[in-house]
């Protein structure tokens, strides 16, 4: 009997410790044993670019310069940010994350300070929410431009890349013409790619003619139902009556829409990042098959939808603050790791003191075509609607929003439905 | 020592164990859902250190919610279709599976292998044979039968994609739950009723509904539940497109968490499906045992 009802406190007891263990609020990576050094954890992601081997080996390079320290990899899911808050809501909110949008959670991260940014960085203020950087602005990418197949442009007669929204519109009537699918779309991806087109339109004609667009939004000096975005939300009405995808576009993964575009060639343009330049996406011994032009405008201005970012921010309540600070400006300044970024992301590199051969990546033409419009003295840049993680990053959930519009137009052309919709979002989000 | 003393002297020493499984119980299931009803109540934010209490803002901004209707309407069509197919098709194929040879053991075994996969590589199997250049396209497109046909591309055929695959999952614990309800009837059962002359569709109905009742109840009860509940697989499957056609009620919850940062809101939604859950459930299961004793 005695012993029975010792066994019964014991287990009492032991399951009373996990119970608590459980609801510890220790971040994760809190478990912190400073003999065997500082442990940290990092969420990252991959992606065909940014693979395993890429993080196991640049996180190995900064441990060992930072010294004392052991990082332990999270992998996120798709949504690097909402899997953050979902991390945060069961108080594991890693030390250290991978491009997240610290436009959204700028108040659980800790600012960098000025002197370093300034030192190391050609924008230093790039990412800035309020005055502050949580993400160092490491590199950069145009979100959309819009890549194009040199031989389906040649077979439907296109002899030169369109300037201007009715020469793409042209574009789109001779590729159909000589039944080739005129843009890929990855639409289904809804949260992202899907909303590339409307990306594309409302940065090039309303954050073009107008950079504080976004903070006019905010400050509801301006809607999404007004008439600017009711006429981009148009064209790209237009571009689905046209026929500028193919039917089974919204069944179409970013997996296969890069097959279709760059594989197989069946596509002739194809809106996505500048990430596409890297070796990751488009290989550089058919790269050179491709060209590259930006989201056309209706008087041909040239638009170049710029996201700045960056891989690490550090969560302020990490219980090593100094040392995952420390391992995140080594990460973000070495030159060796922002060389792979460079060759298998087609990151634009904004590091202030490293010429572009101290990267040693070997880029193709696709990435120097793409990298000279990014640069160009001639070309209006601007933040791209959406992508960017400084102040002009969206509320939460609009984003999405983008995306079930941008889908919602292939069963639809409800103008006002899909403003209202993106506003009604905008509300929402603004609450959260 | 009297019985009665003796009896609760053993009681006593066994109530530790109740007392830890009672405190358990109360950690991980009482608390959390408390903490969610009092969090529905309040504009709660990750990003937001005090929430504010609302009152009911959170419930009334759900019923004027469009979103939150059509994620419903979108679980509810789920919920019939698959408790529906998964139960018919689950009798079928465990009235052809029942019998107690090695085969039939094995097939039983495959039947049951769509129950033990996780929701995520159900989602990633079919997403492979849904996409635009996914198995069964390859196979239309092999046969001549044209270019194919985006299963995932509107909403009306994404949600058909989604309740089938469902249905899939489903239809493997029905067959296991019938099964062993069907091995639990007596042999004499049906000889009697042979003897008497009854058909096969008179044994049927007459002998196998009403034995096999109990599980008709389990079956229905717990497909119900996990349609309502349904997240991961549409996750990974549709992502809830197109145009948020395919986003459950659990969906909505979780984007508007996670996305939104709105902890309060979707705590009002996560406590209205769950009462939904618990009331549907209820009625189902307390309709079913009824018949169960008329049977």
């Amino acid at each position: 009997m005695k012993r029975s009802r010792l066994i019964s406190v014991a287990a009492l007891a032991l399951g009373s410790a996990l119970a608590l263990s459980a609801c510890s609020t220790t971040a994760a990576g809190g478990d912190k044993t400073e003999a065997a050094g500082a442990k940290l954890s990092f969420m990252v992601f991959e992606t065909p670019a940014l693979t395993a081997k890429f993080w196991d080996d640049t996180i190995k390079s900064a441990a060992e310069k930072v010294g004392g320290v052991e990082v332990q990899k999270v992998l996120s899911t798709g949504d690097r940010t909402a899997y953050a808050k979902q991390l945060l809501a069961s108080n594991q909110l890693p030390d250290l994350l991978a491009s997240i949008n610290t436009g959204q959670l700028a108040d659980l991260l800790v600012p960098y300070d000025e002197a370093w940014l300034k030192e190391n960085f050609l924008i230093p203020d790039a990412t800035a929410v309020d005055g502050k950087v949580y993400l160092p602005p490491v590199n950069s990418q145009a979100i959309p431009f819009v890549f194009y197949n040199k031989a389906l442009f040649a077979k439907a007669g296109i002899t030169a890349p369109p300037k201007n929204w009715a020469e793409f519109m042209d574009a789109v009537a001779k590729l159909k013409a000589a039944g080739i699918t005129p843009i890929e779309l990855a639409g289904k991806e809804a949260a992202w790619a899907a909303s590339y087109p409307l990306v594309g339109t409302i940065t090039a004609d309303i954050i073009g003619k107008d950079p504080k667009w976004v903070q006019k939004l905010k400050k509801g000096e301006a809607k999404l139902t007004d008439a600017n975005v009711k006429a981009a939300l148009q064209k790209n009405v237009d571009l689905v009556k046209a026929g500028a995808y193919d039917p089974q576009a919204l069944s179409v993964d970013f997996a296969t829409a890069n097959t279709n575009f760059v594989t197989t060639q069946k596509s002739a343009m194809y809106p996505m990042g500048t990430w596409m330049t890297g070796a990751g996406y488009i290989p550089a011994d058919v790269a050179d098959q491709f060209g590259v032009f930006p989201w056309p405008t209706d008087d041909g201005s040239v638009v170049v939808p710029i996201t700045v970012g960056g891989t690490t921010s550090v969560n302020a309540k990490s219980a090593n603050v100094d040392k995952a600070v420390a391992f995140a400006k080594q990460w973000s300044t070495d030159p060796k790791t922002q060389g792979v970024l460079v060759e298998t992301d087609g990151a634009f590199p904004m590091l202030k003191n490293v010429k572009f051969s101290e990267y040693n990546a070997k880029v193709s033409p696709l990435f120097t075509a793409a990298f000279e419009l990014a640069t160009s003295d001639k070309v209006t840049r601007v933040n791209a609607f959406g992508q960017v993680v400084n102040d002009d990053a969206l509320p939460g959930g609009v984003g999405d929003a983008l995306g079930a519009v941008a889908q919602g137009m292939f069963a639809g052309a409800d103008i006002d439905a899909f403003a209202k919709q993106l506003d009604d979002a905008w509300q929402k989000g603004m609450k959260g | 020592m009297s019985r009665r003393s003796e009896s609760f002297r053993r009681s006593l020493g066994l109530a530790p164990l109740a007392w830890l499984a009672f405190a358990m119980y109360a950690v991980f299931l009482v608390y959390p859902l408390l903490y969610s009803v009092w969090q529905s109540f309040t504009n709660r934010s990750p990003l937001r250190l005090k929430p504010i209490f609302v009152g009911f803002d959170n419930y009334t901004e759900m019923f004027a919610d469009d979103r939150f209707w059509m994620s419903l309407k979108l679980t509810l069509i789920v919920t019939v279709f698959v408790t529906v197919v998964s139960n018919v098709i689950g009798l079928l194929f465990a009235m052809l599976l029942n019998k107690n040879t090695a085969n039939y053991r094995l097939m039983r075994t495959l039947v049951f292998i769509p129950q033990v996969l996780s929701g995520v590589i159900v989602g990633i199997i079919w997403n492979s044979m849904v996409t635009q250049n996914g198995l069964i396209n390859v196979v239309i497109r092999n046969l001549g039968l044209g270019q194919g046909v985006g299963w995932v591309g509107t909403p009306e055929l994404a949600t058909m994609v989604v309740c089938i695959v469902v249905s899939w999952m489903t239809i493997a614990f029905c067959t296991v739950v019938y099964t062993a309800s069907l091995q639990s009837v007596p042999a004499e059962l049906y000889e009697a009723a042979r003897v008497d002359g009854a058909g096969a569709i008179s044994r049927f109905r007459n002998v196998t509904i009403p034995m096999i009742a109990p599980g008709v109840t389990i079956s229905v009860t717990l497909c119900m539940i996990t349609s309502l509940k349904l997240y991961d697989v549409l996750a990974v499957l549709t992502g809830g497109g197109p145009s948020n056609s395919t986003k459950s009620t659990a969906f909505y919850v979780i984007e508007t968490a996670f996305s939104t940062n709105r902890f309060g809101y979707a705590s009002a939604i996560a406590i209205f499906l769950l009462a939904l859950t618990a009331v549907l459930s209820y009625i189902t299961s307390g309709l079913l045992r009824r018949r169960e004793a008329h049977l």
